[in-house]
């Protein structure tokens, strides 16, 4: 049903006088916002959890054969492994058993290490999310700049000049970047190493400067266009015009009313990519050799090492609706308008 | 010496385009000037120099002096210190023009604590005492409100404190009421009046309107493509204008007042309207709706009746206004009459067939949209940019009728003639076409599959005033020739003078009066009919409409 807005907006208006609070932050109308968030981020993972457990069923290959794997298997072998998988289990059972263990931490034991899952991930983890970390801090610094330098100079050779830089980055697809990267600066340059993920906290950020680039090109390309196109609509607002004949300072002006009000759609796209960066982190992984969760993925789906997979996968998608929840819940923050709704834009 | 003085100001932009030509003004302390024209006439662009906002390129000539300094060619700490101290400026559209993302207290005391380098305790007190003097209730809550909250009217009293806060000895208000409805019109200008006069001010109008000039200036200054066409005493200008254009523009300008002669507009002849003498009869009216009502249920806030138990009725031939302020449920009203939402009880009748319900399906569309069409507000939004006029219309007539080709192109340059357009307009896409034009290819397109009633909503607001009044005459001339039926929708009660022999008033969702048009403006029972004529600007030399009829 189209509302008619603007009658719409006058009577929310008029509440608005009457009550100065409405529409306010810490209502309970906000409250009510947040819970709502937070149930429906429960529930995309517990969807989540059965795309990801039942998908098993779907994938050929039988995790019994490749537990057994080198040995020509007795029945009494398989009969006991299956029993110690659970897998004789009716499914649901399972993803029951499943789904306990993981709210827990328990994600079962992985099939090819016999080890358990989460002591597997635990030694991966950290490369990965430093890499990730540290791809993010570029993707906002590069991305940042470029989007505003560019947005500044609308029209003029300078923004002309970083639109094609940024294009043309963006056809580079991230293991090419990695290995014209190990080719320049590892092998010819000798700046930083080849391979590995280096002992201690200083020694992995050194290591991982050249991963964290590769990884990071496609993505600076998205926030600065983003940026850039963002801070182009604000430049334009009356209300820029405004704090200009007020006798602001350019920068102030920038700063407090462009910048500021182009933020929303830099962080709605930041956190969409955030699953990229997890998922795209594979390939670099496998580029420059690191032993992180991305490479761990490939290898477990190699193996039909289950339990390492729907770990993983369910921890990229936590970490992506948990981000975009934030994202969500913070918005009031960042727009004072979208608590009250649409309505009265 | 005065306090602003403009002399020869020209404005080219890189691409040779001479924006300005020759501009000469001047304002002095405690005096106001009002800068009258139409879009495009170069008026916001010469008040606009005078704080330096100039397109980025553009070339500048002749002389801009503010308070003894030169503003052309000035240094950009020279142009900063101009905006702090000497000039500000009132923007239309408040809405637009204070940031949605900060509060109000921010507005207000951004200047204060980052060009003044007042502390945070000192601005918002400062602050408080200037929403407290443009007659904000609760000043000290507003200071942490956003302007989403706020109301138009509101946001413009902001806007206003905003302006005063460096205590500016000139105010440019550039149209800061047209986006305001009539009585908060009059609210705002009684708190700039008053502003102007305690502080001494020197004030430069902006406005299209008339007799809103006419209504606060001194002098005013007529400008027309990028030039002034006449400068002199206000009410000299509007009782005895010399140039060409001058006389063209008071005369399009219609009055709430009855047509007395002095101003020359030209009022529709009631009587010249056939079959309007049978309104009375037993005859069925063309448009019945009956107790009509629509609310709308929003989640988590009170409900919004926006019509509540309306009833109107147009006789065949006859043209209805709807007058009201926004919110009031006029649009709501004509969005039910066309189809286009759901009216919760009640019921409409067009041309005596059932015409309640939102059609369903493609069969009911069409019967629906032949009984009643619909001229939207904005012609720049309510043409398909891709699509050439003709085309526009042409659709309109392959949809409902089975013309061939050659038969359809030729009554869609009837049509086009109707309006007073012709085949080249065809041919043009709507961005080639000015505002005027656009609307009259609207109307025409409205008008292709002869409608039953014809639905005008706000559809000559966004016009100029020439404009506007071009597209009443074609409309006149269209309901001499054929009958037709209108309901128009209009917050504008002198235009609604001009077209309308019967009005119904409404305010937050019910009709609070009715009548014939020119008793009701000249005789309103109801309060706030009362309150929309008396806040519509006029004149101060000018007699009251209301007494001078009464006496008569």
């Amino acid at each position: 049903m189209a509302l008619d807005s603007s009658t719409v907006a006058v009577a929310a208006q008029n509440a608005a006088a009457a009550n100065p609070r409405f529409g306010g932050r810490f209502t309970a109308a906000g409250l009510r916002r947040v819970a709502g968030k937070l149930g429906s981020l429960v529930l995309t993972l517990f969807l989540a959890s059965l795309l990801v457990f039942f998908s098993r069923f779907l994938v050929p290959g039988d995790p019994v054969t490749f537990l057994l794997r080198g040995r020509k298997p007795s029945p009494e072998a398989i009969a006991q492994v299956t029993e110690q998988y659970g897998l004789d289990l009716p499914p649901w059972q399972q993803y029951l058993n499943w789904l306990v263990g993981a709210v827990q931490g328990d994600f079962g034991r992985s099939l090819q290490y016999r080890q358990d899952v989460s002591t597997v991930l635990g030694e991966r983890l950290p490369v990965t999310l430093m890499l990730v970390v540290m791809a993010g801090l570029l993707i906002a610094i590069v991305g940042l700049s470029a989007g505003i330098v560019a947005a500044l100079n609308r029209g003029k050779a300078l923004d002309r000049f970083t639109l094609i830089g940024l294009t043309m980055l963006s056809a580079v697809p991230s293991f090419v970047g990695s290995i014209v990267l190990i080719a320049i600066f590892a092998v010819q340059l000798g700046w930083f190493p080849t391979f590995g993920s280096g002992e201690g906290f200083g020694d992995m950020v050194y290591h991982l400067v050249l991963p964290s680039i590769a990884l990071a090109i496609v993505f600076v390309v998205l926030v600065g266009k983003v940026t850039r196109s963002s801070m182009v609509e604000q430049l334009d607002r009356e209300h820029v015009e405004v704090a200009i004949s007020r006798g602001l300072k350019r920068g102030t002006v920038i700063r407090r009313h462009v910048f500021r009000n182009a933020l929303g759609p830099i962080l709605t796209v930041s956190g969409i990519l955030v699953a990229g960066l997890l998922v795209a982190s594979t390939i670099v992984e496998a580029a420059f050799g690191l032993a992180g969760m991305g490479s761990l993925l490939v290898q477990s789906v190699d193996r039909l090492d289950f339990p390492v997979v729907q770990a993983i996968v369910m921890f990229v998608v936590t970490a992506f609706v948990v981000v975009n929840a934030i994202i969500d819940i913070a918005e009031p923050w960042i727009d004072p308008r979208s608590a009250a709704g649409a309505a009265a834009r | 010496m005065s306090l602003l003085d403009i002399s020869e100001l020209t404005l080219d932009l890189p691409n040779g385009t001479r924006l300005l030509d020759g501009i000469s003004l001047s304002v002095d302390a405690g005096e106001t000037v009002g800068l009258v024209g139409e879009s495009g006439s170069g008026k916001s662009l010469t008040a606009r120099s005078v704080l330096g906002l100039t397109p980025d390129g553009a070339r500048l000539g002749g002389r801009v002096e503010l308070d003894g300094r030169e503003v052309i060619g000035a240094s950009a700490a020279g142009i900063l210190d101009l905006r702090r101290h000497a000039a500000s400026m009132i923007f239309q559209d408040p809405r637009a023009g204070i940031n949605p993302m900060r509060t109000l207290g921010d507005h207000m005391t951004e200047t204060l604590r980052l060009c003044e380098g007042r502390s945070k305790a000192d601005a918002t007190a400062r602050a408080a005492e200037l929403l407290a003097s443009v007659q904000l209730p609760r000043p000290e809550e507003h200071l942490k409100q956003y302007p989403h909250e706020f109301s138009g009217g509101m946001l413009q009293r902001v806007m206003i404190a905003g302006a005063l806060t460096s205590s500016p000895k000139l105010l440019i208000c550039d149209e800061p009421t047209t986006a305001l409805d009539v009585t908060t019109q009059a609210e705002i200008i009684r708190v700039l009046i008053e502003q102007r006069s305690s502080r001494g001010m020197g004030m430069l109008f902006i406005t299209h309107d008339l007799n809103l000039a006419a209504s606060i200036c001194d002098r005013v200054v007529v400008m027309s493509a990028g030039r002034v066409e006449e400068t002199g005493d206000a009410r000299r200008v509007f009782s005895a204008p010399q140039g060409e254009y001058t006389k063209r523009l008071v005369a399009a300008t219609p009055t709430i007042a009855a047509a007395t002669g002095a101003t020359g507009v030209d009022v529709i002849d009631v009587r010249a309207v056939p079959s309007i003498e049978t309104e009375r009869s037993d005859a069925e009216p063309m448009l019945a709706a009956n107790g009509i009502s629509k609310t709308y249920h929003l989640r988590g806030k009170t409900e919004v009746n926006a019509v509540v138990d309306a009833s109107i009725s147009i006789a065949r031939g006859g043209a209805l206004a709807v007058v009201g302020e926004s919110g009031s449920g006029k649009s709501t009203l004509a969005r039910m009459i066309v189809g286009l939402e759901q009216a919760d009880a009640g019921d409409i009748r067009i041309a005596g067939r059932e015409r309640t319900e939102i059609p369903r399906g493609r069969a009911a569309r069409l019967a629906h949209a032949r009984s009643v069409q619909m001229v939207f507000q904005d012609p720049y939004l309510s043409l398909d940019p891709r699509m050439t006029a003709g085309r526009s219309i042409e659709d309109a007539l392959r949809l409902h009728t089975k013309l061939s080709t050659s038969d359809a192109r030729a009554r869609v340059l009837a049509l086009l003639e109707q309006v007073g357009l012709g085949e080249k307009h065809a041919q043009a896409r709507p961005r080639t076409l000015s505002g005027g034009q656009r609307q009259r290819v609207a109307i025409a397109r409205a008008l292709a599959i002869d409608p039953d009633v014809l639905v005008m909503d706000e559809a000559t607001s966004a016009l100029d005033v020439s404009v506007q009044a071009q597209v009443l005459d074609v409309l006149a001339e269209i309901r001499r020739e054929r009958g037709l039926t209108v309901l128009f929708i209009s917050h504008d009660l002198a235009v609604v003078r001009r077209v309308c022999e019967e009005t119904v008033v409404m305010r937050r969702g019910r009709i609070v009066e009715r009548g014939r048009t020119a008793a009701l403006l000249a005789a309103p029972e109801h309060p706030y009919t009362q309150l929309l004529i008396d806040s519509v600007p006029r004149p101060d030399w000018a007699v009251d409409p209301v007494a001078d009829q009464k006496s008569a």
